[in-house]
């Protein structure tokens, strides 16, 4: 089958370029099924251009850089594109703010597999979030009551043009039952998240020596607050020697936040922030970490993170939110859990796993073995089957 | 004269693996290794009794998926026995693998299922 994908993919920064990055480099190696990959990607700055690792003997990837975060005109520029490679079929790889900041162009961004499926060409979207499940006020999207209110208004009716798709997928199981039942929908599966790597990381037979290194690892400013810097803050007299990393950038919807937040925490030593981190350089990040902080204050959907933290064997803090504590049941991991609004009950949880070793190697061994359990390429197979099932029925 | 008779002998090997209790994260690896060496040994057809299980996640059903794949590869087939438990069945139903895979009943097994 020829396949194209709606998505951002590195060197692009948009959220889901990692997810996008893994999906396609395990699409590659399904010539069993796949013909033919076509990637409908963001437009880069200048200088800057998209450029694919490609083994012996795996499908080819063609970029077609066709829209852009922030623009009004997507659907009718990635519709047009579509009509013109005419694809079997077209997974959308997003989640409600993947075209834009804004309210108007975010929307109008969210009815592309719509209007694609009006093409007559198959389409499959994995959903990564729902609006029932988002926090509009931690997104950023609040304000008033009334805002919420037609914002929530305007999410329902999207959402029935999401399910327009021939297929949405999406990474909770909560989600497949809120998406069953208040919209009736019939065309919504559940395709859990999957971890990135490879189970070729061995899970650390020993606990880690010297200082303590607490890691978080993702877009900041939306759902991840400052928490963990006041939490860090309060473990200096108890560890003076621990150091925090924050590893990656600000949420594209919430600019400057990461240097607000180097201001803000200056007195406070060794906290050390990377910036973007690159494909290559993740698992050294990863790897020297003692445990792996999830500072959200608001639900945000599976967590890609999570899953490469079980990957690397590592463990994990994180917060007491359902969709959260529900996957991390569901899919078999383990951690230390806060109460989302507390920096003390954070600070306590970590404390939780860096001062008991074998606590920290327990979590660290389960999550490896959860995470291995369903990889990414896996989780490719599933959608293929699917697509085929749905491609068959076509025919 | 005697008559003449041709015969042709097919022999079509069919395993039935009928796991007890949970299969997750933790369970399925002992599951994927025991198919892969009755893949090796030239089985084609599996079928997978899961009236017992009263567990079914993601990294079973994962298993149960990889085996499918491969068996169509082989042109065999996978069947299932339908899981009585419903923490088991959740998660066939969610990712509407119910609708991929055939289900024959636990009497139907062999020979009738193929």
């Amino acid at each position: 089958m020829r396949i194209a994908i709606v998505t951002t993919f590195p060197p692009g920064k948009g959220s889901l370029n990692e997810y996008g990055f893994h999906f396609v480099k395990f699409l590659q190696t399904k010539t069993d099924m796949v013909s033919e990959i076509v990637l409908f990607v963001d437009e880069l700055p200048e200088g800057e251009e998209y450029s694919f690792e490609q083994s012996a003997g795996q499908i080819p990837v063609r970029a077609v850089p066709c829209w852009k975060f922030g623009a009004w005109d997507n659907v009718l520029r990635i519709r047009r594109e579509v009509k013109k490679i005419n694809p079997d079929i077209v997974l959308f790889n997003i989640q409600f703010a993947s075209f834009a900041a804004g309210k108007v162009p975010a929307t109008l961004g969210l009815l592309t597999p719509w209007a694609v499926r009006l093409t007559g060409v198959k389409t499959a979207v994995l959903l990564h979030n729902i609006m029932e499940t988002v926090d509009l006020k931690q997104a950023g999207f609040g304000g008033s009551k009334i805002i919420e209110s037609v914002i929530r208004l305007f999410g329902n009716i999207v959402t029935r043009f999401i399910l327009k798709a021939d297929i949405v997928a999406v990474t909770i199981p909560k989600y497949v039952d809120i998406l069953v039942e208040k919209y009736k929908a019939k065309n919504v599966l559940l395709a859990p998240h999957g971890s990135f790597e490879e189970a070729s990381e061995d899970v650390p037979a020993s606990a880690p020596t010297g200082a303590p290194n607490i890691m978080t690892f993702g877009k900041f400013g939306t759902y991840k607050k400052w928490i963990l810097m006041e939490a860090f803050e309060k473990l200096q007299p108890s560890h003076p020697t621990a150091k925090l990393v924050i590893a990656g950038t600000d949420n594209p919807n919430v600019k400057g936040y990461l240097d607000g937040v180097k201001n803000k925490f200056s007195h406070v030593p060794n906290i050390h922030f990377t910036g973007y981190v690159s494909e290559e350089d993740v698992p050294k990040i990863f790897n020297d970490s003692w445990v792996v902080v999830f500072p959200y204050t608001s639900t945000t959907g599976s967590s890609g993170v999570l899953h490469q933290a079980g990957g690397f064997g590592r463990a994990v803090v994180l917060p007491k939110l359902g969709d959260l504590e529900e996957l991390v049941i569901e899919e078999g991991y383990d951690g230390e859990f806060f109460e989302p609004e507390s920096a003390q009950s954070l600070a306590d949880a970590i404390c939780r796993v860096i001062d008991h070793p074998q606590r920290m190697l327990e979590i660290g061994s389960r999550n490896y073995l959860a995470a291995n359990g369903l990889p990414i390429s896996e989780v490719v197979d599933w959608y293929l089957i699917h697509f085929q099932e749905l491609l068959n029925r076509k025919n | 004269m005697p008559i003449e008779i041709k015969t042709t002998e097919y022999t079509l090997k069919i395993v039935v693996i009928a796991p007890q209790g949970r299969v997750d994260a933790f369970e399925a690896p002992t599951l994927r290794k025991m198919c892969e060496a009755y893949f090796e040994s030239g089985v084609t057809h599996f079928v997978f009794d899961l009236s017992e299980v009263t567990m079914l996640d993601s990294a079973g059903l994962a298993v149960l998926v990889s085996v499918l794949k491969r068996t169509r590869q082989n042109e065999g087939e996978v069947r299932l026995v339908w899981p009585k438990h419903e923490a088991a069945s959740r998660i066939l139903k969610l990712t509407k693998f119910d609708q991929v895979f055939q289900s024959i009943e636990s009497s139907q097994i062999v020979p009738k299922g193929f």
